[in-house]
């Protein structure tokens, strides 16, 4: 019985590994790519800050961008197929903070950028821990 | 005519403009760094790349990699966070500091004890003597060439009014502050009474300045104001700060 726990916990792991490696349908390419994204939404957590829900946004960073906020500084997170294409659009991160305090570095797979368009972060401490505590 | 010929320059200027003209630049930078009055003043605590629609100045950065990064004293401007001691000029390991991989050493021509919010690194190039930083390494050229423009500093952080910290210590006799003659004004005043409360002066004043080398040494064991030390030799202890705010160096 205990065995047969085992395997069956074995199984699932191994096919939930399976899903984010290689993807299976357009349900499993969502997880897979939701992945990066949810990690960094957790670090931010457990480093005590609260983002907003991020809602789908249509931008010329990247094509699976989401944005939202965090306190008083926007923030989108744009997932990508891999390390290098998230660190070579940190440029077009960039052009998406516009005329504001912001930053744009690729955490992974994942580009983060924010700007602090509402200068609600003045010191620019939110900003500094976000960029700290999203996983490299 | 006249408002013709008017009319005609000003659509040639228009038209000359580029699009985005008028709009505010996004100017890169690395590291802490203060923020102008004009933009709300204080300290930015963004340690890593980002970017700000204001421009640095010449004397309190260098560029490292396209990106202005602070040689300055941050706790000048308001600074609040970890902070370590130095005694005069020195070398910032830009790269060690801010984390990447390509080395770019940089120098700081602050004279006297100030802050900055990195520790030196160890090694043979600083020695720690009473809590702060003294350079002991040999100066390159690029530090020595560049001193004329850069010492310029000093005029900025003068007229701040903040507590630096203390160094009562003797300087290590390495210290390139004893063995490079920092250019220095020696005030024909012998005795300066505006010290604050606490500092204790006695000695010629000396300040920083331009293009007067102090050749003959002090007498042994001259105690003046903060902030002299580069390029005054022979035992030379420094007090200053600790109560309060002082002014200048």
């Amino acid at each position: 019985m205990r065995v047969a726990l085992v395997l069956l916990v074995a199984a699932a792991c191994s096919k939930s590994e399976g899903e984010s490696a290689t993807g299976n349908g357009s349900n499993t390419i969502a997880a897979a790519t939701a992945g990066p994204r949810d990690m960094v939404l957790d670090a931010w957590k457990k480093g005590g800050l609260t983002p907003s829900p991020l809602t789908p946004a249509s931008v010329a960073v990247g094509t699976d961008c989401q944005s939202g906020t965090v306190g008083a500084v926007d923030v989108l997170l744009c997932v990508y197929p891999s390390k290098d294409e998230a660190k070579k659009a940190e440029d077009a991160g960039l052009a998406w903070v516009g005329e504001a305090t912001g930053a744009s570095q690729a955490a992974g797979s994942v580009l983060v950028v924010v700007a602090d368009r509402r200068k609600g972060d003045p010191s620019g401490r939110t900003i500094n821990q976000m960029m700290k505590l999203a996983p490299r | 005519m006249r408002t013709i010929l008017l009319a005609a320059l000003v659509a040639v200027a228009a038209v000359g403009l580029p699009a985005d003209a008028g709009r505010s630049k996004q100017v890169r930078y690395v590291g802490i760094h203060p923020v102008p009055k004009s933009e709300g003043g204080g300290v930015c605590y963004i340690e890593g790349p980002h970017v700000h629609v204001f421009a640095a100045n010449k004397l309190e950065y260098r560029d490292h990699r396209g990106a202005s990064y602070f040689v300055g004293d941050p706790v000048a401007y308001g600074y609040d966070g970890e902070k370590h001691a130095y005694k005069g000029h020195h070398p910032i390991h830009v790269d060690v500091v801010v984390g990447d991989e390509e080395p770019d050493v940089e120098y700081c021509y602050i004279d006297g004890p100030h802050f900055h919010s990195f520790a030196a690194p160890a090694g043979p190039e600083f020695e720690v003597v009473g809590d702060a930083a003294f350079y002991v390494g040999e100066p390159p050229a690029v530090y020595l060439e560049a001193r004329p423009a850069m010492i310029k500093v000093n005029a900025i952080y003068e007229p701040l009014v903040y507590t630096r910290p203390v160094v009562e210590v003797e300087p290590p006799h390495a210290w390139v502050g004893l063995r490079f003659g920092a250019p220095v004004v020696v005030a024909p005043a012998a005795v300066v009474v505006d010290a604050p409360v606490g500092v204790k002066v006695r000695g010629p004043r000396v300040r920083a300045g331009v293009d007067v080398r102090v050749l003959v040494p002090p007498p042994p064991s001259v105690r003046v104001d903060v902030g002299i030390g580069f390029g005054v030799s022979g035992g030379v202890k420094v007090k200053g700060g600790g109560r309060g705010k002082r002014r200048g160096w």
